[in-house]
């Protein structure tokens, strides 16, 4: 391609992981928040709880290789002692942060004794009210940090920033479906408790599936005003569009495995509880399968959008 | 027969009026962009350095490149300012034209305006845009913003590079080193502010373009005679046979 990528593997991961850990705890304290009138099936502090404790993991490895993707790990210290109007360094101070308040939340979901535990419930209230728009601010900046520049007109759409929120909520909503498959079975012999532990699961996946619906639509939109532009825009799209470089990966991971195949699957088991009130029971293979595409998708979308913002250009000279 | 007079001369009524109206429109438009430009201009700088490049006198020696890396030990693969060719046509009817790059040192950056640390930045007493390595983080986001390429990562330094004017001589009254090279004297240096400069006369008394007007960059880099055949016109060999050589690690421009 004759093309030099500034921005490889690392800045991918960051902005995958970033996005993924701000999705998982805004998705957990907006559990907390909506609490058990939600239709959690009394889950929802079980499920806010894997939230919060893994969320913070994959910014924090996030952040790890950005930082170390500099070759010069201190120097990113020099981020911290000012604030100026790019979306870098608004983007450094809110991550910051984020990552601050998102231990702290972690910290009150650690398995404490029940009276410490009961004396916490309003700090984790409070701090759910300062998580949710944090999570969104960082998910929503790593959009803005692609867009903010001319010279890449694949990037520089104001749609970017809103598909890698709607992004990030869906694979945080997606690790979330895994955790709780993972890590909890509900007893073989209390047929109520399977009951709540799948309508937890009804919620969470029809969420998902209406995230992923959104996410088809501001696609749809992104490459829509692009393709109908004449210009850079134009031009810069015909990277993922078929015949360009980019297609096999876009069309194949991102909207197949990462959107389409989820969405329909998902639906598959959403639709008879929506419409005929039967009971949710999604197989244990497909509550894993499911989520594990959802996430390799969404990797595979920052690595299609970073890659083809950066083998594009404006034309003219 | 009278008829058709008259509609004739109201079409011309017409369309006098529809040009006094689209002169208006046009007049209003344009101050208004010109007050909006001049809004986000900047502080205006004492000195504006810049640079013509004349390339009907360059000859595709490549000796601004060579002093260039030898002036400021450029590691091998980077160039802070460059020769482009393209090469057009098909036999016998062909022609290669060059095209010296560097750094346009923008008016209206957009590597500064990026810049997390500000650690790149435009002078205020030159408008020379440079980058402090104090401050730069390596973060690669002004190589991302910037339409020309001008800028790598410094593989020894690790930070962010580019043309700087060559701000140690120019500040001794000495002349760039790639503009001190030019065996063709393709390249002119001076203060862009100064009406009475060299620069300044070329600009008046020649038709200059810029590189990627659109981009709102405001260059301080002018080219008399400048080939803008592109990448777009590479594609369509149909027209005309292009081959764009860019001499540089980057085989096409962005």
């Amino acid at each position: 391609m004759g093309h030099e990528l500034a921005w490889e593997l690392p800045v991918i991961l960051y902005l995958f992981l970033a996005g993924l850990g701000a999705g998982t705890v805004t998705v957990s304290a907006s559990v907390l928040l909506r609490g058990g009138g939600g239709g959690f099936g009394g889950r929802h502090f079980a499920i806010a709880r894997y939230g919060a404790l893994i969320g913070p993991l994959p910014v924090l490895v996030g952040t790890f290789f950005i930082v170390f993707e500099l070759g010069r790990p201190f120097r990113a210290l020099n981020l911290f002692k000012l604030v100026n109007l790019s979306p870098m360094s608004i983007g450094s101070w809110l991550l910051g942060l984020f990552i601050v308040v998102s231990l702290l939340y972690a910290l009150l979901f650690l398995p404490w004794p029940t009276s410490i535990s009961e004396r916490l419930q309003p700090w984790r209230k409070a701090l759910s009210w300062v998580c949710v728009p944090l999570g969104i601010g960082v998910a929503v900046y790593t959009g803005v940090l692609l867009g903010a520049m001319a010279a890449r007109p694949f990037w520089n759409s104001p749609i970017l920033a809103l598909l890698f929120l709607v992004s990030a909520l869906s694979t945080g909503i997606a690790t979330i479906i895994l955790a709780q498959t993972l890590l909890y079975k509900p007893p073989p012999d209390d047929p109520r408790a399977k009951k709540l532990f799948h309508e937890s699961g009804y919620l969470l996946t029809a969420s998902d599936v209406m995230l992923i619906g959104f996410e088809l639509l501001v696609i749809f939109l992104f490459i829509m005003y692009a393709y109908l532009t004449v210009g850079n825009a134009r031009y810069a799209i015909a990277v993922i569009l078929p015949g360009g470089d980019l297609a096999a990966p876009f069309w194949l991971w991102v909207v197949l495995v990462g959107l389409l195949v989820p969405a329909l699957v998902e639906l598959f088991y959403v639709v008879p509880k929506l419409l005929y009130r039967r009971d949710y029971a999604a197989p244990r293979v497909v509550e894993l399968a499911v989520p594990i595409a959802v996430l390799v998708g969404g990797f595979m979308l920052r690595y299609v959008v970073v890659v083809a913002g950066q083998v594009t250009g404006p034309v003219g000279l | 027969m009278f008829n058709a007079k008259n509609v004739v001369a109201a079409r011309r009524h017409f369309v006098k009026a529809l040009a006094a109206g689209v002169a208006a429109v046009a007049a209003t438009v344009s101050g208004a962009s010109r007050g909006a430009a001049a809004a986000a201009t900047p502080k205006k700088t004492k000195r504006q350095y810049g640079m013509v490049i004349d390339v009907r006198r360059c000859i595709g020696c490549h000796a601004c490149t060579v002093a260039c890396k030898s002036e400021f030990g450029v590691p091998l693969g980077f160039t802070r300012s460059w020769v482009e060719y393209t090469e057009k046509g098909t036999y016998p009817n062909v022609g290669r034209s060059f095209l010296p790059r560097l750094c346009n040192h923008c008016s209206e950056p957009p590597c500064v305006s990026v810049c997390p640390t500000n650690a790149t930045y435009r002078r205020p007493q030159d408008g020379i845009v440079v980058i402090d390595d104090g401050l730069c983080i390596g973060c690669k986001y002004c190589i991302q913003a910037c339409p020309y390429d001008a800028r790598f990562l410094n593989p020894v330094t690790g930070f962010a590079d580019k043309c700087d004017f060559c701000i140690h001589r120019v500040s001794q009254g000495v002349e760039p080193a790639c503009v001190n090279t030019c065996i063709g004297g393709a390249r002119i240096f001076g203060d862009l502010s100064d009406p009475g400069s060299t620069v300044s006369k070329l600009i008046s008394k020649n038709r200059v373009t810029v590189l990627r007007r659109e981009m709102g960059t405001l260059p301080n880099v002018y080219y008399i005679g400048a080939d803008h055949t592109d990448e777009l016109d590479a594609s369509r060999p149909e027209l005309r046979q292009v081959h764009v050589i860019t001499h540089r690690k980057q085989r096409q421009r962005r």
